[in-house]
Protein backbone atom coordinates (compact mmCIF):
# COMPACT_ATOMS: atom_id res chain seq x y z
CA UNK A 1 0.00 0.00 0.00
CA UNK A 2 0.97 3.58 -0.65
CA UNK A 3 1.74 5.86 2.39
CA UNK A 4 -0.34 9.49 1.28
CA UNK A 5 2.22 12.58 1.20
CA UNK A 6 2.31 13.28 5.00
CA UNK A 7 4.68 16.18 4.82
CA UNK A 8 2.41 19.01 7.68
CA UNK A 9 0.11 16.32 8.56
CA UNK A 10 -0.16 15.62 12.56
CA UNK A 11 1.83 12.72 13.60
CA UNK A 12 -0.85 11.41 15.68
CA UNK A 13 -3.18 11.26 11.95
CA UNK A 14 -0.65 9.33 10.26
CA UNK A 15 -0.24 6.80 13.66
CA UNK A 16 -3.87 6.78 13.27
CA UNK A 17 -3.36 5.86 8.92
CA UNK A 18 -1.27 3.18 10.11
CA UNK A 19 -3.34 1.89 12.98
CA UNK A 20 -6.09 1.46 9.84
CA UNK A 21 -4.02 0.23 7.22
CA UNK A 22 -1.02 -1.61 8.22
CA UNK A 23 -0.81 -4.89 9.87
CA UNK A 24 1.53 -5.26 13.01
CA UNK A 25 5.03 -6.53 12.60
CA UNK A 26 6.23 -8.85 15.60
CA UNK A 27 9.88 -7.82 16.19
CA UNK A 28 12.54 -10.84 17.16
CA UNK A 29 14.99 -7.73 18.48
CA UNK A 30 15.37 -6.99 21.86
CA UNK A 31 18.08 -4.12 22.91
CA UNK A 32 19.45 -5.24 25.91
CA UNK A 33 20.88 -1.91 28.13
CA UNK A 34 22.79 -0.64 31.41
CA UNK A 35 22.44 2.68 32.27
CA UNK A 36 23.43 2.17 35.82
CA UNK A 37 25.81 0.53 37.75
CA UNK A 38 23.34 0.16 40.81
CA UNK A 39 20.31 -1.17 38.82
CA UNK A 40 19.75 -4.55 36.88
CA UNK A 41 19.65 -4.77 32.47
CA UNK A 42 16.99 -2.87 30.98
CA UNK A 43 14.99 -4.38 27.68
CA UNK A 44 13.88 -2.21 25.24
CA UNK A 45 10.80 -3.92 23.11
CA UNK A 46 9.92 -2.84 19.94
CA UNK A 47 6.34 -2.19 18.99
CA UNK A 48 4.44 -4.01 16.81
CA UNK A 49 2.82 -1.28 14.75
CA UNK A 50 5.22 1.38 15.23
CA UNK A 51 7.49 -1.48 13.50
CA UNK A 52 4.92 -1.47 10.61
CA UNK A 53 5.38 2.63 10.55
CA UNK A 54 8.99 2.00 10.29
CA UNK A 55 9.03 -0.43 7.18
CA UNK A 56 6.67 0.99 5.79
CA UNK A 57 8.13 4.96 5.44
CA UNK A 58 6.90 7.83 5.11
CA UNK A 59 5.51 8.03 8.87
CA UNK A 60 7.75 8.79 11.22
CA UNK A 61 9.99 11.68 11.45
CA UNK A 62 13.72 11.54 11.75
CA UNK A 63 15.38 10.81 14.94
CA UNK A 64 16.97 13.80 15.36
CA UNK A 65 13.54 15.85 16.16
CA UNK A 66 13.29 13.60 19.70
CA UNK A 67 16.78 14.50 20.57
CA UNK A 68 15.69 18.64 19.91
CA UNK A 69 12.44 18.39 21.53
CA UNK A 70 14.31 16.25 24.71
CA UNK A 71 16.51 19.18 24.70
CA UNK A 72 13.89 21.86 25.10
CA UNK A 73 12.13 19.72 28.19
CA UNK A 74 15.39 19.27 29.90
CA UNK A 75 16.32 22.87 29.62
CA UNK A 76 15.81 25.03 32.81
CA UNK A 77 11.94 26.17 33.20
CA UNK A 78 10.00 24.00 30.43
CA UNK A 79 5.77 23.76 30.69
CA UNK A 80 5.19 23.45 27.87
CA UNK A 81 6.51 21.81 23.95
CA UNK A 82 6.96 25.10 21.84
CA UNK A 83 8.44 23.21 18.52
CA UNK A 84 5.61 20.15 18.47
CA UNK A 85 5.80 21.38 14.79
CA UNK A 86 9.10 19.50 14.55
CA UNK A 87 7.33 15.79 14.58
CA UNK A 88 4.51 17.22 12.33
CA UNK A 89 6.25 19.39 9.56
CA UNK A 90 9.62 17.90 9.14
CA UNK A 91 9.58 15.43 6.18
CA UNK A 92 9.03 11.97 7.29
CA UNK A 93 11.95 9.04 6.94
CA UNK A 94 11.41 6.46 4.08
CA UNK A 95 11.17 3.12 4.61
CA UNK A 96 14.09 1.36 6.93
CA UNK A 97 14.61 -2.00 7.09
CA UNK A 98 14.61 -3.97 10.27
CA UNK A 99 18.16 -3.66 11.73
CA UNK A 100 17.52 -0.07 10.87
CA UNK A 101 14.36 0.28 12.31
CA UNK A 102 16.20 -0.97 15.75
CA UNK A 103 18.62 1.34 15.45
CA UNK A 104 16.34 4.13 15.28
CA UNK A 105 14.38 3.10 18.05
CA UNK A 106 17.84 2.89 20.20
CA UNK A 107 18.82 6.42 18.99
CA UNK A 108 15.01 7.76 20.11
CA UNK A 109 14.33 5.54 23.46
CA UNK A 110 17.77 4.16 24.76
CA UNK A 111 19.74 6.97 27.15
CA UNK A 112 21.85 8.88 24.97
CA UNK A 113 24.20 8.32 27.46
CA UNK A 114 24.46 4.21 27.03
CA UNK A 115 24.11 4.43 22.75
CA UNK A 116 26.76 7.21 21.97
CA UNK A 117 29.05 5.43 24.64
CA UNK A 118 27.91 1.75 24.30
CA UNK A 119 31.38 0.72 24.35
CA UNK A 120 33.85 1.91 25.98
CA UNK A 121 34.01 0.44 29.67
CA UNK A 122 35.40 -2.83 30.59
CA UNK A 123 32.34 -4.29 28.83
CA UNK A 124 28.79 -3.46 26.82
CA UNK A 125 26.33 -1.18 28.13
CA UNK A 126 24.33 -2.34 25.27
CA UNK A 127 23.22 -5.11 23.07
CA UNK A 128 21.03 -6.02 20.70
CA UNK A 129 20.02 -9.62 20.12
CA UNK A 130 16.88 -11.83 19.72
CA UNK A 131 14.07 -12.86 21.93
CA UNK A 132 14.72 -16.33 22.37
CA UNK A 133 18.22 -15.39 23.48
CA UNK A 134 16.57 -14.01 26.63
CA UNK A 135 16.28 -15.96 30.01
CA UNK A 136 12.98 -17.95 29.45
CA UNK A 137 12.07 -17.33 32.84
CA UNK A 138 11.67 -14.20 35.19
CA UNK A 139 13.01 -15.74 37.94
CA UNK A 140 15.35 -13.27 39.58
CA UNK A 141 14.82 -10.44 37.12
CA UNK A 142 15.30 -7.47 39.37
CA UNK A 143 19.40 -9.06 39.54
CA UNK A 144 19.71 -9.96 34.98
CA UNK A 145 23.07 -8.22 34.12
CA UNK A 146 24.77 -8.21 30.62
CA UNK A 147 26.64 -11.05 30.66
CA UNK A 148 30.44 -10.02 31.36
CA UNK A 149 31.65 -13.07 28.83
CA UNK A 150 30.26 -10.66 26.09
CA UNK A 151 33.17 -8.23 26.50
CA UNK A 152 35.56 -11.05 25.37
CA UNK B 1 -5.41 14.60 4.67
CA UNK B 2 -8.52 13.27 1.88
CA UNK B 3 -11.61 13.09 3.68
CA UNK B 4 -11.00 16.30 6.06
CA UNK B 5 -13.92 17.48 8.00
CA UNK B 6 -14.08 20.31 9.69
CA UNK B 7 -16.66 21.14 12.39
CA UNK B 8 -17.19 22.70 15.55
CA UNK B 9 -20.22 20.98 16.40
CA UNK B 10 -22.27 17.14 15.80
CA UNK B 11 -25.47 17.63 16.18
CA UNK B 12 -27.93 14.28 16.82
CA UNK B 13 -31.48 14.33 15.60
CA UNK B 14 -32.75 13.86 18.59
CA UNK B 15 -29.91 13.26 21.19
CA UNK B 16 -28.60 16.77 20.99
CA UNK B 17 -25.68 18.22 20.23
CA UNK B 18 -21.72 18.33 20.84
CA UNK B 19 -19.19 20.61 20.62
CA UNK B 20 -16.36 18.76 18.69
CA UNK B 21 -14.07 19.91 21.52
CA UNK B 22 -15.31 16.74 23.76
CA UNK B 23 -14.30 14.24 20.80
CA UNK B 24 -10.71 16.15 20.88
CA UNK B 25 -9.97 16.70 24.58
CA UNK B 26 -11.81 13.80 24.91
CA UNK B 27 -10.05 11.03 23.21
CA UNK B 28 -7.09 8.88 24.18
CA UNK B 29 -3.72 9.88 22.69
CA UNK B 30 -2.08 6.66 23.74
CA UNK B 31 -2.89 3.50 24.59
CA UNK B 32 -1.39 -0.09 25.06
CA UNK B 33 -2.31 -3.70 26.34
CA UNK B 34 0.81 -5.69 26.71
CA UNK B 35 1.81 -9.65 28.47
CA UNK B 36 4.28 -8.17 31.06
CA UNK B 37 5.56 -11.62 32.04
CA UNK B 38 8.43 -13.57 30.61
CA UNK B 39 9.67 -11.42 27.53
CA UNK B 40 7.23 -8.57 27.41
CA UNK B 41 5.32 -7.87 24.43
CA UNK B 42 2.47 -5.88 23.55
CA UNK B 43 -0.73 -6.84 21.76
CA UNK B 44 -1.58 -4.17 20.65
CA UNK B 45 -1.25 -0.02 21.09
CA UNK B 46 -1.79 3.33 19.35
CA UNK B 47 0.96 5.69 19.51
CA UNK B 48 3.24 3.95 21.32
CA UNK B 49 6.88 3.33 19.63
CA UNK B 50 8.71 0.92 22.01
CA UNK B 51 8.20 -0.67 26.07
CA UNK B 52 11.28 -1.34 28.47
CA UNK B 53 10.96 -3.38 30.58
CA UNK B 54 12.82 -2.34 33.42
CA UNK B 55 12.56 -4.73 36.18
CA UNK B 56 9.73 -6.97 38.05
CA UNK B 57 6.27 -4.88 37.91
CA UNK B 58 7.80 -2.03 36.57
CA UNK B 59 7.64 -0.83 32.62
CA UNK B 60 8.43 2.13 30.87
CA UNK B 61 6.02 3.39 28.09
CA UNK B 62 7.67 5.41 25.36
CA UNK B 63 4.87 7.03 23.03
CA UNK B 64 5.34 8.39 19.27
CA UNK B 65 3.54 11.44 19.05
CA UNK B 66 4.95 13.70 22.11
CA UNK B 67 2.90 14.72 24.42
CA UNK B 68 2.56 18.76 24.86
CA UNK B 69 3.54 18.61 28.30
CA UNK B 70 3.69 16.54 31.46
CA UNK B 71 0.41 17.74 33.20
CA UNK B 72 -1.33 14.19 31.52
CA UNK B 73 -3.65 12.02 32.99
CA UNK B 74 -2.63 8.62 32.84
CA UNK B 75 -4.68 5.23 33.83
CA UNK B 76 -3.42 1.52 34.11
CA UNK B 77 -5.19 -1.81 34.87
CA UNK B 78 -3.30 -4.99 36.01
CA UNK B 79 -4.73 -8.56 36.00
CA UNK B 80 -2.87 -10.58 38.49
CA UNK B 81 -1.09 -14.03 36.64
CA UNK B 82 -1.70 -16.55 40.34
CA UNK B 83 -5.04 -17.74 42.09
CA UNK B 84 -3.79 -16.12 44.95
CA UNK B 85 -6.65 -13.49 46.10
CA UNK B 86 -5.42 -10.20 46.00
CA UNK B 87 -7.25 -7.25 47.29
CA UNK B 88 -6.03 -4.41 45.05
CA UNK B 89 -4.16 -4.39 42.09
CA UNK B 90 -2.33 -0.62 41.70
CA UNK B 91 -0.39 0.89 39.15
CA UNK B 92 1.67 3.62 41.06
CA UNK B 93 5.19 5.67 40.83
CA UNK B 94 7.32 6.91 42.69
CA UNK B 95 8.93 10.70 42.97
CA UNK B 96 12.22 9.21 40.41
CA UNK B 97 10.21 7.46 38.20
CA UNK B 98 9.87 8.80 34.49
CA UNK B 99 7.64 10.89 33.61
CA UNK B 100 8.32 13.43 30.77
CA UNK B 101 6.34 14.36 27.77
CA UNK B 102 7.82 11.03 25.74
CA UNK B 103 8.10 8.53 28.45
CA UNK B 104 5.97 7.27 31.34
CA UNK B 105 6.88 4.64 33.66
CA UNK B 106 4.43 1.73 35.16
CA UNK B 107 4.64 -0.21 38.01
CA UNK B 108 2.68 -3.14 38.89
CA UNK B 109 2.12 -3.61 42.32
CA UNK B 110 -0.31 -5.97 44.58
CA UNK B 111 -1.29 -5.99 48.06
CA UNK B 112 -3.48 -8.68 50.20
CA UNK B 113 -3.95 -9.10 53.94
CA UNK B 114 -0.15 -11.06 53.53
CA UNK B 115 1.66 -9.38 51.49
CA UNK B 116 2.27 -6.85 49.11
CA UNK B 117 4.92 -5.98 46.27
CA UNK B 118 6.15 -5.91 42.74
CA UNK B 119 4.54 -8.42 40.06
CA UNK B 120 4.59 -8.97 36.79
CA UNK B 121 1.08 -9.09 34.86
CA UNK B 122 -0.08 -10.81 32.22
CA UNK B 123 -2.48 -7.87 30.83
CA UNK B 124 -1.28 -4.56 31.77
CA UNK B 125 -3.89 -1.61 29.76
CA UNK B 126 -2.60 2.18 30.02
CA UNK B 127 -4.40 5.15 28.45
CA UNK B 128 -3.11 8.69 28.22
CA UNK B 129 -5.45 11.52 27.86
CA UNK B 130 -4.38 15.45 27.63
CA UNK B 131 -2.93 17.41 24.69
CA UNK B 132 -0.26 15.98 22.19
CA UNK B 133 2.35 18.62 21.37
Amino acid sequence: MQTPDFKGTHLWDRLCWAKENLDGVQSDYRVVYEDSIDECAKILVPDPNWMACALQGGILPPVWVYHELAKDEASEGFKKHTRGYLLHETQPIEAMTEEEAIEYLIMKDVPQSVWQEWDSGNKPKMVICRKDQLPQTREWRNAWRISDELAA
Amino acid sequence: MAGKIIADTLEHSTAGSLTTDYVVNGSAKSWVNFNGTGTIATRDSLNVASLTDIGTGNHEINFSSAMSDVNYSRSTHMQRENTTASYANIDGSYNNDTYSTTTLEVRTVYMNAAASGAVDSPIVSNQIFGDLA
